[in-house]
């Protein structure tokens, strides 16, 4: 009778033993399964260049949906000059990957607005993310667009708490528009030295046109190119491409089927909801 | 043996100890008991990958292994092949013992024996090729997919159907060819004609005989989720495994779209509101699993409680660190569970009652229902308490319902000792 009861505690003990890492570990598990965890919308932004309205990208998005079997809802976004925000279009309830084009009221060319843009961006970032409960989404930047979202993942994204998972920049020019190769512009000195911010989980696709042999016509290649100085090292990929051909430059590349082609693969493809998967 | 063991009790044991006499089961229990050792170290190894090395194992979280152990990858990759050479080949190794213990007692040439081990594992295998390669007159592409431990049933049908087969030819031949040399001509001829029927269905089905299995027994999950449901459900996958199709049946809850909800509704809001308190997960995989679908945990206390028979014992002593983690294959093979009748009952039974149990205790609001992720390998009382953030109802809940099954398998445990020492006692198989 002892003997029999014998084992039976052993075993107990054993498997009470094994639960003690269990319960010492249950204190740190909400925020284990917070930083595992992946909403199941996971949206694309898309931030358009200098002089280009949140309707920028209509035509491309009509695009994508045209030749993707997941139709993407268009959500638009205008931040006003105060901060208030203006929607048009909207997702659809059970949408996992929505598209939100984020544009803005002042949308006019230069370093100061960058640097507000990127501000106005997180208000409507931070909104959007209010409402939705995403916690994980993808960017695509035209242009100045790319600065924006550069600046909003070194500066805002760590508040927000929500993880990047892809950034795809289109000619965007990560020195300006400027020539000489060996002058620094103020915006590209901030970007620089807020590169460690950038998160280590995040990958990047940096897209060049190329008409002529120094660059798309209206930004400098190696403007475009810096973008590598920026991102090598610190996420947790980092492609540059250049596309050439028919709709190479600056402003036609949103059109360009290449790219296109570039931001299903990339950029929309292989989404997950399950984070490491 | 003056015990009482109850009408119940002894017409289970006469009619287990009928059972074990045929000779085709006695082949199966032969072959299971024959592979046990493999199944045991891929278990092993799988246990140590899946909880240990693994980002959601649940020992790699809790023990936050990846800080101090060091070539994690290569251990995986050892690991991984390690299970993949055991586990990963069950259906050849039973259908190869199948059906040379069928054979065996009809012949003294070990190439007989052999040979119809051969010709089973053969025919196994041309029921699990590609389809395309075969019928577009390609090299023929092998399929390895479907001989895992959920290819034990499929297996020992292959197994029986070939050696008996090879025995009838065996039991025809002319008695002055018998027990001289090999049957060149019967060999050759009933390879063709199982190759023939392999033939017949990869050209005439789309899928494996494996898939096709595997596939009704997955049918529940488009079902929703009252307590007939979860009954049924725990009902077929029971049979399922009892009749050994084993493997990632029922572990499918974390993924669903219900699982995902409650995890965001729990992350989004405080305090702990779930959508969906009712689901496959939140029920069977969580209540009704310790030790592996079938409560095997509670089978072992219960083999231990008994004390009867030295084998269950020692059975259950090799089986301990697996079934710990809920890894139950080896307890189902070792003992074996699989294609015992007596166990059948408990193994069914028990996780019912834990499931109307459980269903009971979420309807009421006792226990609150599981949100987050369960790690792999949690020790089964702990999977609600954790599931739920810490809840200590549900961790009551939890061992309530271990010493539940626990009491369900003793009478039935002690039976099939019982009718296995009776049966032991007996010379076998020559």
């Amino acid at each position: 009778m002892n003997r029999r009861f014998r084992s039976v505690i052993f075993i107990g003990l054993l498997l009470l033993l094994l639960c003690v890492p269990g319960f010492l570990w249950r204190p740190q598990q909400r925020a284990s399964v917070e930083e595992a965890y992946r909403s199941q919308m996971a949206p694309v932004f898309l931030v358009p260049g200098s002089s280009a309205t949140q309707d920028r990208f209509n035509d491309l998005v009509s695009g994508i949906n045209q030749k993707t079997p997941h139709q993407h809802s268009l959500l638009r976004v205008e931040v006003m000059m105060d901060g208030t925000l203006k929607y048009t279009g909207s997702i659809r309830a059970n949408d996992t990957q929505p598209i939100v084009v984020v544009g803005f009221e002042n949308h006019h060319d230069g370093y100061a607005t960058i640097k507000k843009q990127a501000k106005w961006f997180t208000i409507a970032f931070k909104a959007l993310q209010k409402t939705y409960h995403f916690n994980h989404f993808s960017a695509m930047g035209h242009s100045n667009g790319g600065l924006v979202l550069t600046m909003f993942l070194e500066d805002d994204l760590a508040g927000t708490k929500a993880h990047a998972d892809r950034l795809l920049t289109i000619a965007s020019p990560f020195n300006l528009e400027e020539f000489d190769q060996n002058v620094d512009t103020p915006l590209f000195k901030q970007l620089s030295a807020g590169r460690k911010q950038l998160p280590k989980e995040l990958t990047v696709y940096s897209i060049a046109g190329s008409e002529g042999y120094s660059g798309d016509g209206i930004v400098p290649f190696d403007s475009v190119n810096r973008g590598k100085l920026i991102f090598q090292g610190q996420v947790k990929h980092f492609t540059q491409m250049t596309v050439t051909g028919a709709n190479a430059n600056h402003a036609d590349l949103p059109e360009n089927q290449q790219i296109i082609t570039l931001i299903r693969q990339d950029l929309l493809a292989s989404h997950g909801s399950l984070h490491g998967q | 043996m003056a015990e009482h063991t109850g009408k119940l009790g002894r017409h289970l044991i006469d009619f287990d100890i009928k059972f074990r006499r045929n000779r085709q089961i006695n082949a199966i229990y032969h072959a299971l008991r024959l592979i046990f050792p493999l199944i045991l170290v891929g278990t092993l190894a799988d246990f140590i990958n899946q909880t240990w090395l693994q980002r959601s194992g649940y020992y790699y979280q809790t023990l936050h292994v990846a800080k101090w152990a060091f070539q994690l990858k290569i251990l995986r990759q050892y690991l991984g092949l390690v299970s993949a050479g055991t586990l990963g080949l069950t259906a050849i190794l039973i259908t190869f013992a199948v059906s040379v213990y069928l054979v065996a007692p009809v012949t003294p040439l070990i190439v007989d024996r052999l040979m119809a081990g051969i010709v089973a594992i053969i025919a196994l295998k041309s029921l699990n090729v590609n389809r395309q390669s075969v019928l577009g007159n390609h090299p023929v592409q092998w399929l390895s997919n479907n001989l895992g431990l959920s290819g034990i049933f499929v297996g020992v049908l292959v197994g029986l159907l070939v050696g008996n087969g090879y025995r009838w030819l065996l039991n025809h031949q002319h008695a002055t060819q018998r027990r001289l040399e090999q049957n060149v001509g019967g060999i050759a001829l009933w390879l063709l004609v199982l190759t023939g029927l392999g033939f017949v269905w990869v050209s005439t089905q789309t899928v494996s005989l494996n898939a096709a299995l595997l596939a009704i027994s997955r049918w529940p999950f488009q079902l929703p989720h009252d307590l007939g449901t979860l009954l049924g459900f725990g009902l077929l996958t029971g049979t399922c495994q009892w009749l050994g199709i084993l493997g990632p049946i029922a572990s499918v809850g974390g993924q669903s779209i219900e699982a995902a909800q409650n995890l965001a509704a729990v992350l989004d809001h405080t305090g702990w509101q779930i959508p969906h308190p009712v689901t496959l997960h939140t029920v069977v995989d969580v209540y009704a699993t310790s030790g592996g679908p079938g409560m095997v945990l509670a089978l072992l206390l219960a083999i231990f409680l008994v004390r009867r028979n030295v084998r269950q014992r020692r059975m259950g002593w090799y089986c301990l660190i697996p079934t710990l983690g809920n890894f139950n294959a080896p307890l189902l093979i070792g003992l074996p569970v699989i294609f015992s009748p007596i166990l059948l009952l408990p193994f069914l039974l028990a996780p019912l009652a834990c499931i109307t149990l459980s269903w009971g205790c979420l309807v009421l609001h006792w226990v609150p229902a599981v949100a987050y992720p369960l790690a792999n390998g949690t020790p089964g009382i702990l999977q609600a308490y954790l599931g739920t953030g810490g809840s200590g109802a549900a961790l009551l809940l939890s061992v309530v319902e271990l010493v539940l099954s626990t009491a369900i398998y003793y009478p039935f445990v002690k039976w099939a000792g019982i009718a296995e020492e009776a049966v032991s006692h007996e010379p076998t198989i020559s």
